[in-house]
């Protein structure tokens, strides 16, 4: 779509506003700035940026050292490395030491698809919530990653933002105003209730479409502000269906699905909810995005299907 | 500037009086210590403290005050000591250590104890997050200079040898690494466990300027430490220490890492350790 646009691209607009600004903000990444698309941001300011080489650790641990230093320090690599490879940096230098870093997780989920699984993000949510402070997003399009990104910058202290690898066309309309911690209603419906997080946002808004031509109002939630995340605002646009269905491009244990299901539990909500995702002890298929959501059911075909077997089941 | 700016004679004292501290420290723990990593180090953190260190307890938030991260956690009892010695926490917190919900925790935590500066007891993410203080301080043109402590067997975390690279390639010359090369760790030599030797030769070879001392004789630290002049690379002080040092019964032996003194073992130490 013409309106499409990379997270990575804007991500990169952002810091040198930031900049421009007067925000000292230095970006860290770990020999991926092509993964960063951060050439024009080394144009504009060639002696800001701080490349480590092939090593995680030490990235995530300069940069919070440069934030100690008075520096809004942004990492930028792949998703998968961050997560896993720095991961106690990320827990004790980032979180524990609450320093002012932004991690960016670049190409998250499975948007690295043939590459298979070294290179799929598919526990960076439920690993983040296991950690104290940090705040931690998923933007779904343009508009909503833009402002996702001043407010990380904007924030003093540590932020995980989940970033697709694919350009991505406009959800949400030029006067949304992103909160964190707030939900945002797409689709109306009580039928069912899709909720969704990251690119599978899409996903969902083109299957309730496709519901909606079928006459089933389904909902779409948008869940991109994991940490804060206003429960009761959820538990409300989840109250009077009887069928959720939770959406995500990650590991339902932690992810999205546990979010929702945590939320439904502690309300008392009796409505019955299919996690879709990477299942309980599985893997992303190794292959092209649209066949590896259709094998988690989470194109929106899947989608379709999952509302229709749960609203036929209650009406037969 | 530091406060005290001792000499020999004076930082041999406190470094006497900071040993005292350390034995009473552990031997008020309800959960165990360090004692033997607590002592190996004393004499490095006196001089840094009460000479070297661009630092004071009414600076702890001073953007050009000098930086100290004690890398090996795990000896937080004799920093908090020294700590205190040095005025940054009242005397008083020290029969607290490790006591619940304490200003002095098990490992150092920077948001429960003024003059902290970097929660650590993970190892090898003290260098890394140095490494980043010390690049901002080149970019930012500030004379502050970052002062790292680690023990020898904690040179096997690979992140150590990540930052080095960083450090080497982005000359970090105002970085000062010190390995308190005690010889000893959990399971037992460092040199059985994993050996690091040639310490010198490998930190060489990853571009830093290296230099030793004996790093349980204060004037040694003090000529070793203000002699650095190395351009355009950042250093390392190989400080050769005895784990356990000062206390005859306690140094040299593996069994001190997690041991405290108790009952006529504190009364033996602190006579040993008494100002003559």
């Amino acid at each position: 779509m013409s309106n499409s646009e990379h997270f990575a691209n804007i991500m990169v607009q952002c810091f040198i506003e930031a900049v421009n600004n007067g925000v000292d903000l230095v970006p860290v990444v770990a020999d991926s700035t092509s993964t960063a698309k951060i050439k024009p941001f080394i144009e504009a300011f060639p002696d800001r940026l701080v490349n480590v080489g092939i090593a995680e650790q030490v990235m995530v641990g300069t940069a919070a050292g440069l934030a100690l230093a008075g520096k809004v320090a942004v990492t930028c690599n792949a998703a998968p490395f961050l997560i896993s490879r720095s991961n106690e940096q990320v827990k004790v230098d980032v979180c524990y030491n609450n320093t002012n870093v932004k991690l960016f997780g670049l190409n998250s989920g499975a948007s690295y698809g043939p590459l298979a699984s070294t290179h799929h993000s598919i526990d960076d949510i439920s690993v983040m919530r296991g950690f104290g402070n940090i705040k931690i997003f998923a933007p779904s399009c343009p508009i909503e990653c833009k402002q996702i990104i001043e407010y990380a910058i904007a924030e003093q202290g540590p932020v995980y933002i989940r970033m697709d690898g694919k350009a991505l066309p406009q959800l949400h309309s030029v006067d949304y105003n992103f909160v964190a911690g707030e939900p945002s209603l797409l689709r109306n419906g009580k039928r069912v209730v899709i909720c969704a997080m990251g690119s599978v946002v899409h996903e969902a808004v083109d299957a309730a479409d496709i519901l909606k031509s079928q006459g089933i109002e389904a909902a779409v939630v948008n869940v991109s502000s994991i940490r804060p995340l206003n429960r009761c605002a959820l538990a409300n646009m989840l109250d009077g269906t009887k069928h959720v269905v939770s959406v995500e491009e990650h590991n339902i244990n932690g992810g999205l699905g546990s979010v929702v299901a945590e939320v439904m539990a502690e309300q008392g909500m009796t409505a019955k909810l299919v996690r879709l995702g990477v299942q309980d002890g599985c893997y992303a298929a190794a292959g092209n995005r649209p066949y590896t959501r259709k094998m988690l059911s989470i194109d929106s075909a899947g989608i379709v299907n999952v509302c229709q077997q749960l609203v036929n089941q209650t009406s037969a | 500037m530091n406060p005290f700016q001792l000499d020999v004679d004076g930082l041999e004292k406190k470094a006497r009086s900071i040993r005292r501290k350390i034995i009473r420290l552990n031997a008020d723990s309800p959960a165990g210590g360090h004692t033997g990593a607590d002592l190996s180090q004393v004499e490095i953190v006196t001089s840094l403290y009460f000479r070297l260190l661009n630092c004071a307890p009414d600076r702890v938030s001073d953007d050009t005050r000098d930086i100290y991260i004690q890398s090996k956690g795990h000896a937080a009892g004799g920093y908090y000591c020294c700590l205190a010695e040095a005025g940054y926490f009242p005397e008083e917190w020290l029969p607290t250590y490790q006591h619940n919900d304490s200003h002095l925790p098990g490992h150092p935590v920077r948001q429960k104890t003024p003059g902290v500066e970097l929660n650590t007891g993970a190892l090898g993410h003290g260098l890394p997050v140095a490494v980043g203080l010390a690049l901002a301080a080149k970019r930012d043109g500030s004379s502050r200079k970052v002062y790292v402590l680690t023990g020898d067997g904690e040179l096997a975390e690979g992140s150590n040898w990540e930052a080095a690279l960083v450090a080497a390639h982005y000359k970090l010359d105002n970085l000062i690494v010190i390995n308190d090369k005690n010889k000893l760790q959990l399971a037992g030599p460092t040199v059985s466990i994993m050996k690091t030797d040639p310490l010198d030769k490998k930190w060489q070879a990853f571009g830093f300027s290296v230099t030793q001392c004996d790093g349980n004789n204060v004037a040694s630290i003090v000529e070793t430490l203000e002699g650095l002049r190395a351009e355009g690379q950042p250093n390392v002080v190989i400080a050769n220490t005895t784990k356990g040092a000062g206390v005859s019964f306690i140094a040299g032996r593996p069994e001190w890492h997690h041991r405290v003194p108790k009952g006529e073992e504190v009364e033996l130490a602190l006579k040993e350790l008494a100002d003559v």
